[in-house]
């Protein structure tokens, strides 16, 4: 089973030990994986800002890139709701295209539903060597309205031995938004502080996410407001033992 | 109503940091939200519903001038005159002149946000007509002179301490500060108003096609004291308010008050059919509908035709994350929040309304909880499109648009770009890994500090490691 | 052209469609509405709709008392009002004014409701198992002001008139009565604003009671 890591331009840049944890429970499971060297971004940045055609560009080459995958996996609910959802649905609907987008669609998986539903993996044998201890859970938007991404990470967690504290409001969004946290910075600031203000009410010395921007978003409101301690982390570096 | 939607970002500024607001928007979100889930989670059928909404509402638009020529001559039969306004001057001349025709000297009016698009009241002011808002919220920002924050609870940023103040500057009455006394008052002075007034102006929620039928809801019983006594009833509403049937009527009307405010039903509706009959006690004389276009057929047709489908209920801007935390004020015009994200620059055009599309992160909970399942992030998005290739936004935003498409479409350039990046970013993270000030990214630094880079990128490292050989690192 | 010309022929071009609006297409939408397509009906709303009634009324907070016969409505009302300190006096639609009111000791007036009346009492077309609600129709001698005007209004439901759901109630009126009156009142309990910090308070504008008796 060949599959693609879809990167995703933040972790490349920002937190490449995503990828690797990624990597890492990918290939734990016994898979094939390729990680195309020319991929850059999925496009959304750009669709979100009303620049539709690079936006169409980017996801072509996307579909390039994967071609020859049996799956692409991303450990991100937004960049895969950019793949499975826009590019199908509004980008290149109606189009010649349409076509392959949606064959490009039906193998994307985003990392959680694939270690689930497809590898149908079983973390409990991790649970003895983790030991993950509590957390609490923030539901990243395009994960969670666009691809249903709900269940499959707190399974997992749970399975390995996390212990969650749900927080209030875990499905409000954190204000992160893309181009929108530097556009209406206030507003955005103001949201992280509403979803830091949960996260320190449930209780956890940790917050879990499985997107990096809503993370880097959260992280850096916690750190500004003085709060050194919480851990912030992807639920792939959780689960691979990587977190730092 | 005076646009403001270009101030947005400097009102939101203001509200985030009105304490005041802040306590009012917190006590209603718990509300609305909660109230609809509940309501929401006792039907079963809640997705066919939308479903079948959305799809009456688009089966009406796509047959707009066959659905408005039936309701225009099902109420003409029954003895309503049916007016047409293409603009918003031409509306407030149609009732101006009705007002003036029949020497009406007070009109009591039941909410409608139209009025508010139209600016009806101030029409009717300078016409010498007092005109008396009746629904609570309504009456509320008539005394503080200001316009509804929000479609369904106008008056939701107020305080009862501010109430009070209004109250007793209006009604010269000892001040006031239990909620049920205050709308006991209230209550009296606009019992008043209603038996002397000569016209009645409601909205309509829906018109009905089948009967010539206008409907009003709401839970206060203003709008049947309106569209009852008067001899005078004008009826002010789009021309986007038409549906087929009373089938249809019944299908929506589940939807509207629950998404709204999470009730099962509200308390009255009134389907208004024609003027007093042969006999009658009650009812006007006379009944005049103003059908409004004011912007409205720009979107037939159009790839926003969506947005026609909307009922009003408010669950995008009670469930909206901006909204929450701003307030509608902020947005500057008469609709506020998503669906006015996407109204706002239809009607006044999108150069006076350039933030207003982007002042949403698209979450998507707008779109979950909209009734007739406007897909709002997405016409939000084509509004952005619009900015795009009209070259609408500040140059600086355009600006990084270019680079980053530039520097994502050449892999090359992007690989060396991002390893300098990441390297810089680091050395600019020092030993706390942080970076506190970026200047351009200010809107992010200003409040949060952004988690620097390691110093090197996942393309780099994962090279590194197959050059190698090994497995992971 | 008339603005009436001009937003039709607008939403004609908008769609691009030619001309005006011709002979077929309003044919076609009045074939839509004679279909009358109803949609989805929720299962809460099924099931027997007295109890169904019964159950809506207390949550919309319209109370309701049962009655073994049309002729103890008099009665029952004068024990309602008396239970809540109300004048024994009343202004009431025609078709009550039969009852033995003076036996029960209520002042029963057949006119036209004004300001000062406490108590009006109605019957109603028919009521509605889904949301606890009264339809009234407007007619000479059913004013809608009974049910808006006074504090209190007393509505006398006939258990065999309520129907399941408002389609329901529409199929009904169009049977007896062919078509809609001025007005179509539901009324599901009393008034209520929540305008002031969303604090519902009952008794906004209309009546501060609903209270439904119920008749075989």
């Amino acid at each position: 089973m060949k599959v693609g890591l879809f990167v995703t331009c933040l972790v490349d840049l920002v937190r490449p030990n995503i990828g690797f944890a990624a990597l890492k429970l990918l290939e734990d499971a016994g898979c094939e994986v390729v990680v195309p060297a020319t991929q850059t971004c999925c496009g959304q940045p750009g669709y979100n800002s009303g620049a539709r055609e690079v936006s169409k560009t980017l996801a072509r080459k996307v579909l390039a890139e994967f071609r020859d995958c049996d799956y692409v996996v991303a450990p991100s609910g937004s960049c895969s709701g950019q793949m499975k959802v826009h590019a199908v649905e509004d980008l290149f609907k109606g189009e010649p295209e349409e076509e392959e987008f949606r064959a490009l669609a039906e193998k994307w998986y985003e990392l959680s539903d694939f270690l689930l539903a497809v590898l149908r993996v079983d973390y409990t044998k991790l649970a003895d060597e983790r030991s993950i201890g509590t957390l609490t859970y923030h539901d990243s938007c395009s994960g969670l309205r666009e691809l249903n991404i709900k269940a499959q990470p707190r399974v997992l967690l749970m399975d390995a031995g996390a212990s969650i504290n749900e927080m209030i409001d875990c499905e409000k969004c954190c204000g992160f938004g893309g181009t929108f946290s530097v556009k209406l910075g206030e507003i955005s600031t103001r949201m992280a502080e509403n979803k830091c203000a949960n996260i320190r009410l449930s209780g956890a010395p940790m917050l879990v996410g499985g997107d990096l921007g809503c993370l880097l978003n959260i992280e850096g409101r916690l750190r500004r407001t003085g709060d050194e301690t919480t851990k912030v982390a992807h639920y792939a570096e959780v689960l691979a033992g990587m977190v730092k | 109503m005076e646009v403001r939607s270009m101030h947005f970002k400097a009102t939101a500024s203001g509200k985030l940091n009105d304490a005041v607001l802040q306590g009012a928007m917190k006590k209603a979100k718990g509300k609305f939200v909660d109230g609809r889930a509940a309501a929401v989670a006792e039907i079963d059928v809640w997705q066919p519903m939308r479903t079948h909404a959305a799809a009456l509402r688009d089966l009406t638009i796509a047959n707009l001038d066959a659905y408005l020529l039936e309701f225009e001559a099902n109420a003409t039969r029954r003895g309503a005159i049916v007016h047409w306004a293409e603009s918003a001057a031409e509306a407030n001349d149609i009732i101006v002149r009705i007002a003036r025709d029949n020497a009406v000297k007070i009109a009591t009016k039941s909410k409608s946000m139209v009025s508010e698009e139209i600016s009806l009241n101030d029409a009717l002011d300078a016409a010498g007509v007092e005109v008396v808002e009746t629904d609570l919220g309504e009456y509320i920002l008539q005394l503080a002179k200001e316009p509804p924050s929000h479609i369904v609870a106008p008056a939701v940023h107020k305080t009862k301490e501010q109430v009070a103040d209004l109250f007793v500057a209006a009604h010269h009455k000892p001040r006031l500060t239990d909620i049920p006394s205050m709308t006991l008052e209230a209550r009296e002075v606009l019992r008043e108003k209603f038996l002397s007034a000569d016209m009645g102006i409601s909205g309509a929620n829906f018109v009905i096609a089948e009967t010539g039928t206008t409907l009003t809801v709401t839970n206060e019983g203003n709008a049947d004291m309106v569209t009852t006594i008067p001899r005078i009833h004008v009826v002010v509403t789009g021309i986007e308010k038409v549906i087929p049937t009373l089938e249809d009527f019944a299908t929506l009307i589940r939807l509207l008050p629950r998404s709204a405010i999470g009730q099962t039903v509200s308390n009255y509706l009134t389907l208004t059919t024609g003027v007093k009959g042969e006999g009658d006690l009650d009812g006007p004389e006379q009944m005049h509908i103003v059908l409004i276009d004011a912007g409205r057929t720009k979107l037939v047709g159009s790839d926003m035709q969506e947005m026609l489908r909307c009922i009003r209920c408010g669950a995008c801007m009670n469930h909206c994350p901006v909204y929450q935390n701003v307030g509608g004020h902020a947005y500057g015009w008469v609709y506020p929040g998503p669906m006015g994200s996407v109204l706002t620059p239809t009607y006044v055009g999108i150069e006076n309304a350039g933030d207003l599309p982007n002042a949403a992160t698209f979450c998507g909970e707008c779109q979950v909880v909209c009734p007739v399942k406007i897909p709002l992030p997405d016409l939000m998005r084509k509004w952005r499109e619009r900015q795009f290739t009209q070259q609408l936004r500040p140059w600086s935003e355009r600006a990084g648009i270019a680079v980053w498409s530039a520097f994502a479409t050449r892999p090359t350039l992007y690989a060396w770009s991002t390893r300098v990046a990441a390297r810089v970013a680091a050395l600019l993270g020092g030993a706390k890994r942080r970076i506190t000030w970026l200047p351009g990214l200010d809107g992010w630094t200003d409040g949060r500090d952004m988690p620097a880079p390691t110093g090197k990128t996942f393309r780099e490292l994962y090279a590194a490691r197959r050059s190698g050989g090994g497995r992971l690192l | 052209m008339s603005a009436r010309e001009n937003i039709l022929r607008r939403i004609r071009s908008q769609s691009g469609r030619e001309g005006t609006t011709t002979d077929a297409e309003r044919a076609a939408a009045r074939e839509h509405i004679a279909k009358h397509t109803r949609g989805p009906l929720p299962s809460i709303a099924q099931g027997d709709p007295v109890e169904r009634f019964v159950a809506e009324c207390a949550r919309v907070k319209t109370s309701v008392e049962q009655l073994a016969s049309g002729q103890d409505v008099p009665k029952a009302a004068a024990q309602y009002l008396a239970q809540n300190a109300l004048p024994q006096r009343a202004v009431g639609w025609s078709a009550l004014a039969g009852l033995d009111w003076q036996g029960a000791g209520i002042q029963f007036e057949d006119r036209l409701a004004n300001k000062d009346d406490l108590v009006g009492v109605t019957d109603c077309f028919c009521a509605i198992g889904e949301t606890g609600t009264l339809l009234l129709l407007s007619s000479p001698t059913t004013p809608k002001l009974h049910a808006l005007l006074p504090e209190t209004h007393i509505c006398v439901v006939s258990r065999s008139r309520i129907v399941t759901c408002v389609e329901d109630a529409f199929a009904l009126l169009r049977k007896e009565r062919g078509e809609l009156p001025r007005a179509t009142f539901f009324v599901s309990g009393p008034s209520r604003t929540a305008d002031i910090e969303q604090t519902i308070v009952i008794g906004a504008h209309g009546p501060y009671r609903v209270h439904v008796l119920l008749v075989p």
